[in-house]
């Protein structure tokens, strides 16, 4: 399962690879800027995948089957049972393939390393984490209202950090404010990217990383709360 | 479903099974395949809300695609470079990926659930009860599965295609018999899509711990398959590989013909690989399946 994770790692970015070897860098855009960015934003849903994993497959094994009755009989928080009811230790591939992906860049872009930026660089992968904790959580309590159809919510787990394989100043305006308001995708990986690098974002935008996760997910839990009131149990 | 019933009424008509008039049904197999067809294509049509949101999250996806490839035909320090891009235009691209994401539908990147369920729970041994053989029962199935998402979910996609401004917008084919051609390629991909799932089926029935492998060769495939990028924007070393390799016929091919890409003279070739790949996937299966099934431990009780 490990070569497996990490397969699916190298083949998603293999397409801006080859673009990049070909028609060269966009300006001052290189393909390890995009790849700094890319990876921040999957070892952060790596670390998210490797805690919540229980919540992906939440809509099959729980919900179609009744399993939920269970978990809400115990005298403890739905979300931790949720959370806890699987976890894959090979996740942690995307994560180790993020962190060698980020070490990678930052050599290549010749940003030196100090303590300060080091922890700069854990603050906004914790921030990110929350928010893809956040993005599962309230996807998988979508089940409770609908538990077949649920692609579209690849949108914004999957799909999320595929918006970062474009350079930012050429990013259209709608998908630039979606990612960075609604979910903030960009929040957690372009601005703190860009504060680390010294590619002219300001300090407080790359330090919003972290109360844009919290917040996230506190809407997540909330939105969780009021779909397990709406829940009616499907097994017998 | 309808075809159990079917089996059981004549159980009742005739228990021993010695009134050979009682199995006519099943003494045409292509009928039964035809109903087994039928009844996995109907089965996964009817979410009809799945497939239309199905729709939406390709549409997006699209969406990004297009952005990204426009950056890069548009801003990009090699652009006036000769070759460049391999002969592909903008719009050229921007028609691949609309297509592109329509034929995504028809390659397998899992199992077939039912049968996955049935070679991991020991079913495959009710199968074997079955007066039918089981490869082509099997091959039946995923070929319904491939071309079950095409109407709710690929139709709308092909409808977004032609919305958008002319920049984003889904481009006409190359010429008239370029997109009959198309039509002939695609129906090669989705020969090549079933006979490679069904393929991976029986190599899963050999191996008892074959998921995940399995799981990465589909990635595979459709990786190699130009889903991810057009094949003709790889690098060019690669090229005469990835024109060759079985899962070319998946997406590339078929739009070479459609965008023009290719020249028409050349059309028998890219015609012509996806079929005999298909074949090598099915008869290689079939041989596969014979030899297993003579020493098949069913697992279960």
């Amino acid at each position: 399962m490990i070569p497996q994770v990490f397969l699916v790692v190298i083949t998603d970015p293999i397409g801006s690879i080859c673009m990049f070897a070909r028609f060269g860098s966009i300006g001052e855009w290189s393909m390890e800027r995009i790849l700094l960015i890319y990876s921040m934003a999957i070892t952060a849903f790596g670390l998210a995948e490797t805690f919540c994993r229980g919540f992906d497959s939440f809509p099959y094994k729980m919900v179609q089957n009744g399993e939920f009755d269970r978990v809400l009989l115990r005298p403890r928080s739905t979300v931790v049972q949720v959370m806890g009811s699987v976890f894959h230790i090979h996740r942690a591939a995307r994560v180790l393939s993020g962190c060698i992906a980020i070490a990678w860049c930052l050599w290549q872009l010749q940003i030196p390393m100090t303590p300060l930026k080091i922890l700069f660089l854990l603050y906004s992968l914790c921030g990110g984490m929350l928010l893809y904790m956040g993005v599962f959580i309230w996807t998988s309590g979508i089940s409770f209202f609908s538990i077949k159809g649920l692609e579209w919510i690849y949108i914004f787990t999957n799909g999320g950090y595929q918006v970062t394989r474009c350079p930012m100043p050429y990013m259209p305006r709608l998908l630039k404010n979606i990612f960075t308001f609604l979910i903030p995708i960009l929040a957690v990986s372009y601005y703190p990217a860009s504060v680390l690098c010294g590619w002219g974002e300001p300090l407080w935008k790359g330090l919003l990383s972290l109360p844009a996760g919290i917040g996230f997910l506190s809407t997540s839990l909330l939105m969780w709360r009021f779909g397990v009131r709406h829940y009616r149990s499907t097994g017998s | 479903m309808h075809k159990k019933d079917r089996y059981k009424k004549e159980e009742k008509t005739d228990p021993g099974g010695r009134n050979p008039a009682a199995y006519t049904d099943y003494k045409s197999p292509k009928k039964a395949y035809l109903a087994i067809f039928r009844i996995q294509f109907l089965e996964s049509i009817q979410y009809r809300a799945a497939g239309l949101t199905g729709a939406a999250t390709s549409i997006f996806w699209v969406l990004i695609q297009i952005v990204v490839y426009t950056v890069f035909f548009t801003y990009a320090d090699n652009v006036s470079l000769p070759g460049v891009s391999n002969g592909m235009s903008l719009s050229q691209t921007v028609s691949y990926v609309w297509l592109a994401e329509f034929l995504l539908l028809m390659q397998p990147s899992n199992f077939n659930p039912d049968i996955l369920r049935k070679i991991e729970s020991g079913d495959v041994g009710i199968e074997l009860c079955r007066p039918m053989d089981l490869h082509s029962l099997w091959a039946a199935q995923n070929a319904a599965r491939a071309v079950s998402p095409l109407l709710w979910r690929g139709v709308p996609i092909l409808l977004a295609g032609f919305l958008p401004p002319p920049a984003w917008r889904l481009g006409p084919p190359a010429s008239p018999l370029a997109f009959l051609l198309f039509l002939v390629g695609c129906v090669g991909a989705w020969i090549l899509c079933f006979s490679f799932s069904t393929f991976l089926c029986v190599v899963r029935l050999n191996v008892p711990w074959g998921n995940g492998p399995c799981y990465m060769i589909f990635l595979l495939a459709m990786v190699l398959g130009g889903t991810y990028l057009p094949l003709q924007l790889w690098p060019d070393f690669l090229q005469p590989f990835l024109l060759l390799q079985p899962f070319a016929g998946y997406t590339d091919l078929p739009l070479r013909l459609y965008l023009g890409t290719m020249p028409l003279s050349d059309a028998w070739l890219l015609l012509s690989l996806p079929i005999f790949w298909s074949a090598v996937f099915l008869f290689w299966g079939r041989r596969l399946m014979h030899r297993r099934l003579k020493t098949i431990v069913v697992q279960g009780g």
